[in-house]
């Protein structure tokens, strides 16, 4: 089960919805997510939140009406991705 | 019976089946395990094999002080060894993947669901919102409800705020200094001509970025703004681009700046090189002042159509280039999947559209009191000071050192049909921020407005004005909600009469382009649209892009919005529209 999440997103063209896979899967979206954090975790998929956050720490910001990436008023809120890690 | 004894007892008899291969090592492991009644006494054996296959290092730290641990720890790496080579996966990923296998399969011979309990109502609104065939189309009719409601919609509120900077609020500003003494000094002048003039020209466009924010601050708390995400992440994904382009360019329709930033999230330096090459394509909100002022001058029958084409030729510029880079100089391998996560829809509360609206909105205000103030001043400084003789503040604009070192860029525009050495300066500022274009051509064309003479008025008449104004502007707000779906409940006579700053701005592009002011004035939208980004923005780029590709973003930049305005100016006029 939890490879088979793996092989679907790796079998896959551009963008995944969560919500499709887990209809594809037949599994509850609790489930799913939770399988995604064990890949997140093996560093097998990668949470580009994260990425986002790290950006937010050494970005620099717009003058005086911007507090940086991470209290940036003008962000609009993002989906949250998992991409698969780039290949070595 | 120890707590443990108590804790297990009635647990045995359930456990899950991890296949041959790992039953036997669990086994193997179980028999060392036994062999150790230290160990024993401590930890159940089924559970400590297991544990040890999924190399708990917690555990691990524990049986390193155990007698006998050092031999179980030995025999547990060979395990793992011996597993990982003959499934070949991690023995903790086995493991697990043994373990949601079980759990699935219980859930579905235990939970009996209807195709409606899978499908919540998200997933049903997802069905349509995000499909191939309209997925597309309603993002672009979202868009353009946006920008009818924006440029529109907001445009009463436009006046009425114009209204009360030009007129209450630089009457008492004037009585002031009348006060203080300063009347017809230089420094009224710089209040008037410079301070006001600049910072109330692009404060004037206040209700209009609210509008915005607010409708971009429902599309956000609804939900949807993600679909979108997702629905033009898999159009660029068939176009051959990355996928997840899209989501730096969408958080660039607020800020060019974090949107360089946000090109973190694609890993491939190819592709985040290209999408940081793309990004500034999309419209700012400092650009929209820009976009409502001319559509309001040029084209005020279909303000709205106009801000919503200026956005969408963005997109669409971006792509285009996009797909050309991608099959030239970016040539790559495909593109790797991911998944994206959408939020469940819920109903926006008017606390958080309004926190969101009014934190956007602040920062432009806080903008306008810096950034422009500050430009402003600067601006009034080099207008007042003469070149070829004349005294300071008291030169003709034409012959200041502004207008003789912006008169540089005018032969250069000359073709576009915005030769002036205003809309140069204008371009020229616009550097520093997207906003001075709108502060710097209120300020330069304020200079020749001929004041109109006003009946003398007290505070209090002036604050009533305001208000009476204000309800007027709120109501007028009410019947041009309508417009949206094409419906017209003004009078044909009741449209506004146009401000003497977008007057004077025709005149100076009818006279330039020789008599084709509307296609002079497209123009000059379509190269605000596409030429460089402000500085700041470019300083984000150098960091994130590096300078070598900071530099072929600026100057091609510059050439493709010289290119473009070009193209729509002179292809215009061949063609004999405007």
């Amino acid at each position: 089960m939890l490879n088979q999440v793996l092989r679907e997103i790796e079998a896959a063209s551009g963008a995944v919805e969560l919500g499709e896979l887990k209809r594809r899967l037949g599994i509850d979206r609790g489930a799913l997510e939770g399988m995604i954090q064990f890949w997140v975790r093996k560093g097998r998929l990668v949470d580009d939140q994260g990425a986002g956050v790290a950006a937010a720490h050494t970005g620099g910001s717009c003058g005086s009406s911007c507090a940086g990436y991470d209290g940036c008023a003008f962000i609009a809120k993002m989906p949250r991705t998992y991409s698969l890690p780039p290949e070595k | 019976m120890t707590a443990h004894d108590l804790a297990y007892s009635h647990r045995e008899a359930f456990s899950i089946d991890y296949g041959r291969e790992v039953e036997e090592e669990i086994a193997r492991l179980q028999g060392v395990i036994a062999a150790h009644p230290p160990i024993v006494q401590q930890y159940p054996p089924r559970w400590l094999a297991i544990k040890l296959l999924e190399k708990d290092q917690d555990i691990q730290m524990r049986l390193k002080v155990l007698k006998g641990g050092a031999e179980l720890l030995d025999q547990a790496e060979k395990s793992t060894a011996h597993l990982e080579a003959v499934i070949g996966d991690d023995s903790d990923v086995i493991i697990a993947d043994h373990r949601y296998g079980f759990i699935n399969g219980l859930v579905r011979e235990a939970v009996k669901r209807t195709r409606e309990d899978r499908l919540t109502l998200s997933d049903k609104i997802d069905q349509v919102v995000t499909s191939r065939l309209l997925g597309i189309p309603i993002f672009l009719v979202a868009m353009w409800i946006v920008f009818k409601l924006t440029a529109d919609v907001s445009a009463p509120y436009l006046d009425w705020v114009d209204g009360v900077i030009s007129g209450p609020f630089t009457n008492w500003a004037v009585a002031i200094l009348g006060a203080l003494g300063l009347s017809g000094t230089w420094v009224e002048s710089l209040m008037v001509d410079g301070v006001i003039a600049g910072v109330g020209g692009v404060l004037v466009f206040v209700p209009v970025l609210m509008f915005l924010y607010l409708a971009l601050a429902l599309l956000e708390d609804s939900g949807y703004m993600a679909r979108a995400a997702f629905v033009m992440d898999r159009l660029m994904h068939a176009l051959g681009l990355h996928g997840k382009s899209f989501l730096p360019m969408l958080v660039g329709f607020g800020c060019t700046v974090p949107a360089f930033y946000a090109t973190r999230t694609l890993e491939n330096e190819k592709d985040r090189i290209l999408t940081g090459l793309l990004v500034p394509f999309m419209s700012c909100g400092a650009r929209l002042p820009v976009y409502v002022l001319f559509a309001a001058i040029f084209f005020p029958r279909n303000a709205g159509t106009m801000v919503f084409s200026m956005y969408l030729l963005g997109i669409l510029t971006a792509v285009v280039l996009g797909i050309m880079l991608k099959h030239t100089l970016f040539k790559g391998k495909e593109q790797s999947a991911f998944v994206m996560e959408l939020p469940p829809y819920r109903l926006p509360t008017l606390r958080s559209i309004w926190f969101h609206m009014w934190e956007r909105t602040g920062a432009f205000i806080r903008k306008a009191w810096t950034i422009i103030l500050a430009t402003s001043i600067i601006l009034w400084f080099l207008m007042a000071i003469p070149v070829g003789g004349g005294k300071f503040a008291e030169t003709d604009v034409d012959r200041s050192a502004f207008a003789t070192a912006s008169s540089i860029v005018a032969p250069v525009l000359s073709p576009l049909g915005f030769g002036t050495w205003e809309a140069g300066s204008a371009l020229i500022s616009g550097f520093v921020a997207k906003e001075v274009v709108v502060s710097t051509l209120a300020q330069v064309y304020a200079v020749d407005e001929v004041p109109e003479v006003q009946e003398p008025t007290t505070f209090f008449e002036d604050i009533g004005e305001i208000i009476t104004s204000f309800v007027g502007a709120t109501l007028d707000t009410v019947k041009s909600l309508p417009l949206i779906i094409g419906i017209d409940l003004f009078d044909e006579e009741a449209e506004d009469e146009p401000t003497q700053l977008m007057q004077s701005i025709q005149q100076g592009f009818e006279t330039a382009s020789g008599g084709h002011g509307a296609l002079a004035g497209l123009a000059f939208m379509v190269f605000v649209l596409l030429y460089t980004p402000c500085m700041v923005a470019i300083a984000a780029e150098k960091q994130e892009l590096g300078a070598k590709w900071m530099w072929v973003s600026v100057i091609g930049q510059l050439a493709l919005a010289w290119l473009m305005a070009l193209l729509i100016f002179q292809g215009g006029k061949l063609l004999g529209l405007g």
